[in-house]
C-alpha cells in the first residue's frame, strides 16, 4: 500500500445537535426556586454529619447518609481562592458556538460554610484580580431559576 | 491473593494531532496488532477484550460496538470503560480483576482517542450535569489553571521549576519515536515566552491533543510462562475516588481535603509494604496534565515531602539519567490520547522494565515501577509493576 | 437554540433542562471506507472487500476481517442490486434521521455479491408493498450532488422483473 499514490482522504462531518432533557430532582429544584424568587442560595445541612451538602442533595456525598431536610440559606459573599482566564475562544457545546463575552473564573470560598463555588468575576481587568479578594453575588433582576448564570450574572469585588 | 497476571505484550501508534487516513477503528487496530506481534499471540489466543475510550470526545457512540473487528472482539467477551483520564488504566484494573480472579486467562485491552474529530474540551464542558457545571466547567485546563496559581502561592515553587518539568517533558519526547510533540526546546525561555493559554498556564504547560491508540495483553501465571520469558508482573492496582465539587479536587487549598493520589498511594505502599518509594520503587510514568501537576504529584506520590516538588526538578532526581526518572517518555506534556494516556504510562513502565525503551531508556536499572491515572473530579488509578515477583 | 433555557414540570415545582449537545463531529473514514465512498460519487459503484482466507465479501468494505483478524485490501465490486433481508418503517421524526420527512423505511440489503447486510433506505414504495426477499435496485443522486458520503445512494428502490 505505501508505494500507491496519495490516497484521498474522506472526512464526515456530523454537525445536528443531539437535543436531551434533564431532570434537575427535589433538591437541586429547590435551590433554583430560591435563587429565582428570593434571590439566595440555600443548601441542606446533612442531618447525619452536619456538614453542608453542595450542591443540595438527597444523599450526602459525605457519609453517603439521608441529608434530611434542614435547610439553611448559604452566603453570597466569600473569598477569592483561586481564578483563571482564557486567553482562546472556548467552546460552548450546549449552543454550538464559541463564546464571546469571557470574564474570569474563580473558586470562591462562600462564607461561613465550606462550601467552594466556581462562578463568574464581574472584574476583567486581570491586574486586580487577586486571590483573597472579598467578592458578592449580582443577581440578575429577573431571576428565571436553574441557577448559575441563571440568576446570577457574575461576582462583583467588594470593599470592607 | 488471586492469581498471578502478567503483562505479556504491548502495541502503540505513533501520535499525532491529526490522523485523517485512518477511521477511529482503525486506529485501534495499529496499536492490537503490534501487541500480538509483541506477544507472539494470535487473536484466537485471547479470552476476552476490553476497550476504552470517552466516546463523547468523538461523537461515535458505543464505539466498542463499531470495532468488533478492529479490536478482535468478534464473538469474545468484554465490555467498554469510559471513566474520563483513568479510561486507559481502568480498562487493564479491570482486566486483571478478571484474571486474578480466574474469570479469564488472557485479556488484550485495547485504549483509544481520536481527537480530531471532536472537541474534547468542549465534550468535558458538556460532561458535567446541565444545571450545575455546565456553563462553569471550561474543560481540564481551566482546573489545572486553578490548581498552578495555588501550587504557586503554598509551595514557593516558580514558572521557571515548572517550565523546567516542560524542557525534561520534551528532552524525553525526542527520544522517543512514539511521542506526539518533538519541541527540540533549548531552555526554559522558551516554555516561559511561549503564548498565554489559560492564566498562570501557557501553551507548553499544557498537554496536547493527540490522536492514539495503545494496546496490552496480559496472562496469568500459566500462560505468561508459555507466552514470554520477559513478563512484566502486576503486583498491585488501586482506584480511589474524590467527590465532585469539593476541595481536593485536583489541588486542596483548604488543607483540610485529601487528594485521591495521596490516598490511592498510601493504600499501595502500604499494601506492598513500601515505607520508602524513593528506595523500594525505581521510577513512574505519571499523569501530569500540566508541569505544575508533575510537581505537585511528585509530592502526593510520596516521593518528597510537602511543597517540596519542585526541588525535585530543580536537583535534576527526575531526569532519564537521574536518581528516580518520571515520564522519561515524554509523558502526557507531550503526547495525550485521552483514552489511551494511561495505557501509553503502562506500556512505556514495561518497556523501561524490559529495557527495551531504546534512546529513552533510564539510565538505572529498573525492577519496580509504577504508572498513574487521573480522572474527572480527582480519581486516581495506579499500577505496580514489577520485574519479578 | 440560542441560549440556554430552563423549564417547570407543570405537574410539580420541579426544573427540567432542554438542552442539547451541539458539538461538530468529523469520521475520517479510513483506507478502504475513503475509497468505496469515492467510488459512490465518481462511478456510482459499490465496492466490497474480499477475505482472501475466509472467502468472505464486506460491503461496506472494512480493513479487519472479523472471522480471522486477517488485514483486508482486496476490494471488489459488487451488484448495485440485491434481496431485501429485513426493514423498519419510521413514522415517528427524530432529529437526528438523515432525511426530511416521515416515514423513513429502513432496509438491510444484501448486495449481489456481498456476503453481508448493507444499510440503506428504501424509497419509491409503498410501505404496504415491502417483503421480505424482494428485489431492490440502489438509486443513486446526480452527479452534482453526490460528495462522497453513503448518502450518495438515494435510496434503494423494488426491482421491477
Ligand atoms: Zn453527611
Ligand atoms: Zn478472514
Amino acid at each position: 500500500m505505501a508505494n500507491e499514490p496519495a490516497q484521498e482522504y474522506i472526512q464526515v462531518t456530523y454537525k445536528k445537535p443531539r437535543p436531551y432533557r434533564w431532570a434537575a430532582g427535589e433538591y437541586l429544584s429547590r435551590l433554583y426556586r430560591e435563587c429565582r424568587d428570593n434571590k439566595r442560595l440555600m443548601t441542606v445541612k446533612c442531618q447525619h454529619c452536619n456538614e453542608h451538602v453542595w450542591p443540595p442533595s438527597k444523599v450526602c456525598g459525605r457519609c453517603k447518609k439521608p441529608s434530611g431536610d434542614n435547610w439553611v440559606v448559604v452566603s453570597d459573599k466569600g473569598s477569592v481562592v483561586q481564578f483563571t482566564y482564557t486567553n482562546f475562544p472556548m467552546f460552548d457545546p450546549h449552543v454550538g458556538k464559541y463564546m464571546t463575552e469571557e470574564h474570569p473564573f474563580a473558586t470562591i470560598d462562600l462564607d461561613d460554610c465550606e462550601i467552594y463555588w466556581v462562578a463568574k468575576l464581574e472584574e476583567k481587568d486581570k491586574d486586580k484580580l487577586k486571590p483573597g479578594m472579598r467578592v458578592q453575588a449580582v443577581w440578575r433582576e429577573e431571576g428565571r431559576g436553574g441557577g448559575l448564570d441563571h440568576d446570577i450574572l457574575y461576582f462583583r469585588t467588594i470593599e470592607e | 491473593m488471586g492469581n498471578r497476571v502478567a503483562i505479556v505484550g504491548i502495541g502503540q501508534t505513533y501520535h499525532k494531532s491529526h490522523r485523517p487516513d485512518v477511521s477511529q477503528m482503525e486506529l485501534v487496530n495499529e496499536a492490537v496488532r503490534p501487541a500480538l506481534a509483541d506477544a507472539q499471540m494470535n487473536m484466537k489466543d485471547i479470552d476476552a477484550v476490553f476497550v476504552g475510550n470517552m466516546e463523547t470526545f468523538e461523537g461515535i457512540y458505543l464505539p466498542d460496538h463499531s470495532m468488533v473487528d478492529f479490536s478482535g472482539a468478534y464473538m469474545k467477551p468484554g465490555f467498554k470503560i469510559a471513566s474520563g483520564g483513568t479510561t486507559g488504566c481502568s480498562i487493564l484494573e479491570e482486566a486483571f480483576h478478571c484474571v486474578t480472579a480466574g474469570i479469564f486467562d488472557k485479556v488484550l485491552v485495547a485504549a483509544f482517542e481520536k481527537q480530531d474529530s471532536g472537541d474534547s474540551t468542549g465534550a468535558i464542558t458538556a460532561a458535567t450535569t446541565p444545571a450545575w457545571g455546565k456553563g462553569q466547567a471550561r474543560g481540564a485546563i481551566h482546573e489545572f489553571a486553578k490548581q498552578a496559581l495555588s501550587y504557586i502561592k503554598h509551595s514557593g515553587a516558580t514558572e521557571a521549576h515548572a517550565a523546567m518539568v516542560r524542557l525534561k517533558a520534551d528532552k524525553g519526547a525526542c527520544r522517543n519515536p512514539y511521542s506526539h510533540l518533538k519541541l527540540g526546546l533549548k531552555s526554559i525561555d522558551d516554555i516561559l515566552s511561549s503564548e498565554p493559554l489559560e492564566y498562570p498556564l501557557r501553551l507548553f504547560d499544557f498537554c496536547p491533543q493527540s490522536c492514539g491508540a495503545c494496546a496490552i495483553i496480559i496472562a496469568n501465571e500459566e500462560e505468561t510462562k508459555k507466552i514470554t520469558n520477559k513478563p512484566v508482573w502486576i503486583a498491585d492496582t488501586i482506584c480511589v475516588h474524590q467527590e465532585i465539587f469539593r476541595a481536593g479536587a485536583f489541588c486542596d487549598f483548604t488543607g483540610k481535603e485529601r487528594y485521591s493520589q495521596e490516598i490511592a498511594a498510601e493504600r499501595l505502599y502500604k499494601r506492598n509494604g513500601i515505607t520508602n518509594p524513593r528506595k523500594e520503587i525505581d521510577m513512574a510514568e505519571v499523569y501530569e496534565p500540566s508541569d505544575w501537576e508533575e510537581m505537585l504529584i511528585y509530592e502526593l506520590f510520596g516521593l518528597c515531602p510537602r511543597n517540596e516538588g519542585w526541588k525535585l526538578v530543580e536537583k535534576g532526581i527526575t531526569e532519564i539519567e537521574g536518581e528516580w526518572p518520571v515520564n522519561p517518555s515524554g509523558g502526557v506534556l507531550s503526547t495525550n490520547p485521552i483514552g489511551a494516556t494511561p495505557t501509553v504510562r503502562i506500556a512505556e513502565c514495561v518497556l523501561q522494565i524490559r529495557g527495551e525503551a531504546g534512546e529513552h531508556q533510564v539510565t538505572k536499572d529498573v525492577n519496580t515501577a509504577f504508572a498513574t491515572a487521573l480522572g474527572g473530579p480527582n480519581w486516581t488509578s495506579m499500577i505496580l509493576l514489577k520485574k519479578s515477583v | 437554540m440560542t441560549e440556554r433555557t430552563v423549564e417547570i414540570l407543570e405537574d410539580s415545582d420541579r426544573f427540567v433542562f432542554p438542552w442539547q449537545l451541539a458539538i461538530p463531529n468529523t469520521y475520517p473514514a479510513g483506507v478502504v471506507g475513503s475509497k468505496f465512498l469515492i467510488e459512490l460519487r465518481d462511478n456510482k459503484k459499490i465496492k466490497g472487500i474480499k477475505c482472501p482466507e475466509c472467502n468472505q465479501v464486506y460491503v461496506p468494505p472494512r480493513s479487519t476481517c472479523k472471522y480471522c483478524f486477517g488485514e483486508l485490501s482486496e476490494l471488489v465490486d459488487v451488484s448495485d442490486k440485491g434481496t431485501l433481508v429485513t426493514y423498519a418503517v419510521s413514522y415517528e421524526p427524530t432529529p437526528v434521521q438523515p432525511v426530511e420527512g416521515t416515514p423513513v423505511i429502513y432496509g438491510i440489503v444484501k448486495l449481489d455479491g456481498a456476503d453481508t447486510g448493507f444499510v440503506h433506505m428504501l424509497g419509491e414504495v409503498d410501505p404496504k408493498q415491502l417483503e421480505i426477499g424482494m428485489r431492490v435496485k440502489a438509486v443513486f443522486k446526480t452527479k452534482k450532488k453526490r460528495v462522497a458520503s453513503i448518502l450518495d445512494i438515494k435510496y434503494f428502490k423494488p426491482l421491477k422483473i
